[in-house]
This record gives C-alpha cells, sequence and structure tokens, in this order.
C-alpha cells in the first residue's frame, strides 16, 4: 500500500507519517529513507529531532539524496519505508549538489519518475511531502519553479498512490483511500 | 456559480476542464482589473484582485455590480491566505481582498470546490 501525504509546517506530518508505516510494515522491514543534505548546524539539529522522534520505532535509516531506486540495494522491497520528504528530494535534484547546486532543468521530472518507479516496485510506502501554495508572496523565478515542480510532483504523487492525506493541526484529512490505522 | 479554490499549481484549471467540459475559449484568465464575463469559466481571480488592490478598487463591489453576468459561471481563485502576514502593504490589501472576494462568491455559490494536489474536496 502507499500512501501521500502532505500540509503545512509543524501539522504532524512526520509524527502521522511514521504511525502509518509501522502500522503499514507489522511485523515486517521498516526503513526510513534519509533525504536531506545537511549543510548547516540547524539542518543537524533537525536530523537529531527527527532520530529522536523515531527512537524505538524499529526504523533502520537508509540514506538516499536521490535516485530513489538506488535504495533498494541497500533495503528489501518487501519491507514498509518511510520517504520524508519529496521536497527534500526535489530540492536536490534541483541543485544537484554535484553540480556546484546550480539549477538542473531536468531535475523535477527526473525526481518525479524516480518517486513513482520506487511506489511502483516497494511493498509500502509513506511520502511525506510539504503544502507551501498558499500564501501572498509574488516569488522570484527559481522559487516560483521550485513551487511549481513540487507541486507537480505531488500531483503525480497522489495519482500514484492507494491513499491521499493532508494534515492539519496533527488531523488526517482524506482525500483518496482510507487511513490504515 | 461554482467556486474552485486551492494552493498554487494544484490542478484547479484542469480539474474544471475535465468537470465541466470546457474549451480553451470558454476560458478567460484574469491579467488585471477587467473580467470578461462573457467566458464561462474566469481564471485567476486572485490576479484580478491582485489588480484591484493595487488600484484600490473594491473587488467585492465590483462582482456584486456584475452579478447578473457570472450566476453561471465556474470560477477559479487562488487561495493566498495561510503565510506569514506580507510585510508590503500591497501584498497584505492583496490577501484581504482576495479573502474577502472569496468569502463572498463562496456564499453565493452553488457549489464550492478545493482542489488538493488534483483532487477535489467538496465544502458546499
Amino acid at each position: 500500500m502507499t500512501v501521500f501525504l502532505s500540509g503545512g509546517a509543524k501539522n504532524g506530518k512526520s509524527t502521522l507519517a511514521q504511525q502509518l508505516a509501522v502500522k503499514l510494515s507489522g511485523e515486517g522491514k521498516r526503513y526510513y529513507v534519509a533525504t536531506m543534505i545537511p549543510t548547516d548546524e540547524e539542518d543537524y539539529d533537525r536530523i537529531r529531532r527527527h532520530v529522536a522522534d523515531r527512537a524505538g520505532l524499529g526504523f533502520e535509516t537508509v540514506e538516499c539524496e536521490k535516485n530513489m531506486l538506488s535504495c533498494l540495494d541497500r533495503a528489501d522491497k518487501n519491507g514498509t519505508f518511510l520517504v520524508d520528504s519529496a521536497t527534500a528530494l526535489l530540492q536536490n535534484a534541483l541543485f544537484p549538489r554535484e553540480k556546484n547546486y546550480e539549477l538542473d532543468l531536468e531535475g523535477a521530472k527526473r525526481c518525479a519518475d524516480e518517486l513513482i518507479a520506487f511506489l511502483g516496485a516497494v511493498k509500502h510506502a509513506v511520502v511525506v511531502s510539504d503544502y507551501i501554495y498558499a500564501d501572498a508572496q509574488r516569488y522570484d523565478e527559481i522559487t516560483e519553479l521550485y513551487r511549481k515542480s513540487l507541486a507537480g510532483i505531488d500531483r503525480c504523487l497522489a495519482a500514484a498512490c492507494d491513499t491521499v492525506i493532508e494534515v492539519t493541526a496533527g488531523n488526517p484529512i482524506v482525500y483518496k483511500g482510507v487511513l490504515p490505522l | 456559480m461554482v467556486l474552485i479554490i486551492g494552493g498554487a499549481y494544484q490542478g484547479k484549471l484542469d480539474f474544471a476542464k475535465s468537470t465541466f467540459d470546457l474549451k480553451p475559449a470558454d476560458i478567460f484568465t484574469c491579467t488585471g482589473g477587467e473580467i470578461d464575463f462573457s467566458r464561462r469559466c474566469i481564471d485567476h481571480i486572485e490576479e484580478f484582485t491582485y489588480a484591484c488592490a493595487r488600484s484600490g478598487v473594491d473587488a467585492v463591489a465590483y462582482f456584486q455590480s456584475h452579478r447578473e453576468q457570472w450566476r453561471d459561471s465556474i470560477l477559479i481563485c487562488r487561495d493566498i491566505s495561510a503565510g506569514v502576514v506580507p510585510m508590503g502593504a500591497d501584498m497584505r490589501s492583496w490577501r484581504q481582498m482576495n479573502g474577502l472576494t472569496c468569502r463572498y462568491l463562496s456564499g453565493e455559490a452553488a457549489r464550492v470546490s478545493r482542489i488538493f494536489c488534483g483532487l477535489e474536496e467538496r465544502l458546499k
């Protein structure tokens, strides 16, 4: 089963995603796919917070900053994968580290295709994204491209996943499928 | 009238096209302070409210005065209400005017749909 989950910042997306992954995995393997490339102390703090949140839940961490299918070299596809987040994967694809973080216009489509292929290859997956589309700003071209690209990935994931959920103030709103809790 | 709202790039127009069988000629895309109500579907109403906010025009009053012309239309507006209070007065005024316009149109609508990642949530 595949679940796509989005919502605003600090609304409880990661917490719910962990609960769903634990529930879906049953007695099987559960993997946390770490997607963020930390670049400063704030990033390391966030990683420490997320690691502490997951402590005791039995997740094995698989680092995968791009090409989602490559993490299956190090994990059993019959397990349950928590991917947090599509937002970080897009950032890594759109501004690749190996190209000195310069914009790669092909990155967004590649990221979407790899995620969809990954969802088709694994038994269970929960993918988290960020809802960054409802503020009163007029952004620069690059930021707007990032928002548009993430929305494109979100829509692909929402179309492909069995269940689609928006999390608001810790509460799930189910747009598609059923909440497997 | 049908009101379709949602964040940027969520698939509001795609939803309108497939649900109401719209052709390109049926759609008016707002870019300023005038709306061609002869088209069945009015898209990007947030650009209309943006122009109104910048020129001091009351967007709700504009819709009220053209009420007969959009009673059977499909109106699409981006939700811009959920960020930090903008620093610029123009942006604050835009956000306020867009919110008031959505509330007014929502009250008048026979159906209100919010689009999230291409999926509909029926609010009314």
